[in-house]
């Protein structure tokens, strides 16, 4: 079973998250903030990351440059999942090493999708 | 119809500027009632929909259930949006409120340029794009 580290100050997207992922069959674990989900994939290796940008204390995509540091992340998926839409900040989370940019509100049959086809 | 803050207008700069003041001080009231009603609203449905989630998995052999359920996914994450929105919309009149007191001239406030970079764009609850890199 695949596990994803769901990264969301937001507790009912964290739910929304969960939901979804549960329902098709992946281990969720979840952080609240960025340097939450730091200390967790530090201490045990997911198969992919869903972040959001805009949290308090470490945002998505310090987050990701600091997973990226990590060599067990190198190649690990991350995808951020944020209000943010302009192409601005896409640039940034795509030179800080990001997977891929999705849009809220997401779509469950689109995200799963979408982590299926980088999960593999 | 004529509102307050035109009557107002049309008084001293001092008077006017007091009522600008309190027009921003009751968006400031409303902005922070209608975040609390958001979370309200939007506690009270992600409760609801845990329970039922529970029973989902029995419920969605019938491809319509299924259809709702992530309808209904979609539609129950207006509320982080919705709080980021007005969150921003709070910060955006503070600096307002800021630049009212201080009446400066042309230079630019940095937090007010910050302020611009609106993190919400999307107008509706349709699911967002997306971007593999």
């Amino acid at each position: 079973m695949h596990s994803i580290l769901a990264v969301d100050d937001s507790a009912s997207m964290r739910q929304m998250v969960a939901f979804t992922l549960k329902g098709a069959g992946y281990h969720v674990i979840e952080a609240a903030d960025g340097q939450e989900a730091y200390e967790k994939a530090k201490g045990t290796h997911v198969d992919l990351v869903l972040t959001d940008q805009n949290m308090p204390g470490m945002d998505g995509i310090t987050l990701v440059k600091s997973l990226r540091a990590l060599p067990s992340y190198g190649r690990t998926p991350i995808l951020i999942l944020t209000t943010e839409s302009s192409d601005e900040m896409k640039a940034k989370g795509r030179a800080a090493g990001a997977t891929g940019w999705l849009v809220k509100p997401f779509d469950p049959s689109k995200l799963l999708e979408v982590i299926g086809k980088v999960i593999s | 119809m004529t509102t307050t803050f035109a009557r107002d207008a049309r008084l001293p700069v001092a008077a006017a500027e007091h009522a600008v003041a309190r027009e921003f001080a009751a968006i400031a009231a409303d902005l922070e009632r209608l975040k609390l009603l958001i979370g309200e609203a939007g506690d009270t449905l992600a409760a609801s929909f845990a329970v039922i989630g529970e029973a989902v998995p029995r419920l969605a052999v019938d491809a319509h259930v299924g259809h709702a359920v992530a309808a209904a996914v979609t539609a129950l994450q207006f509320q982080d949006m919705a709080t980021q929105l007005t969150q921003h919309a709070q910060k955006r009149l503070a600096v307002l409120q800021d630049a009212l007191k201080a009446l400066s001239d042309e230079d630019t406030d940095p937090l007010l340029a910050t302020t611009r970079m609106q993190p919400v764009r999307q107008a509706g609850m349709g699911a967002g794009s997306i971007d593999l890199f």
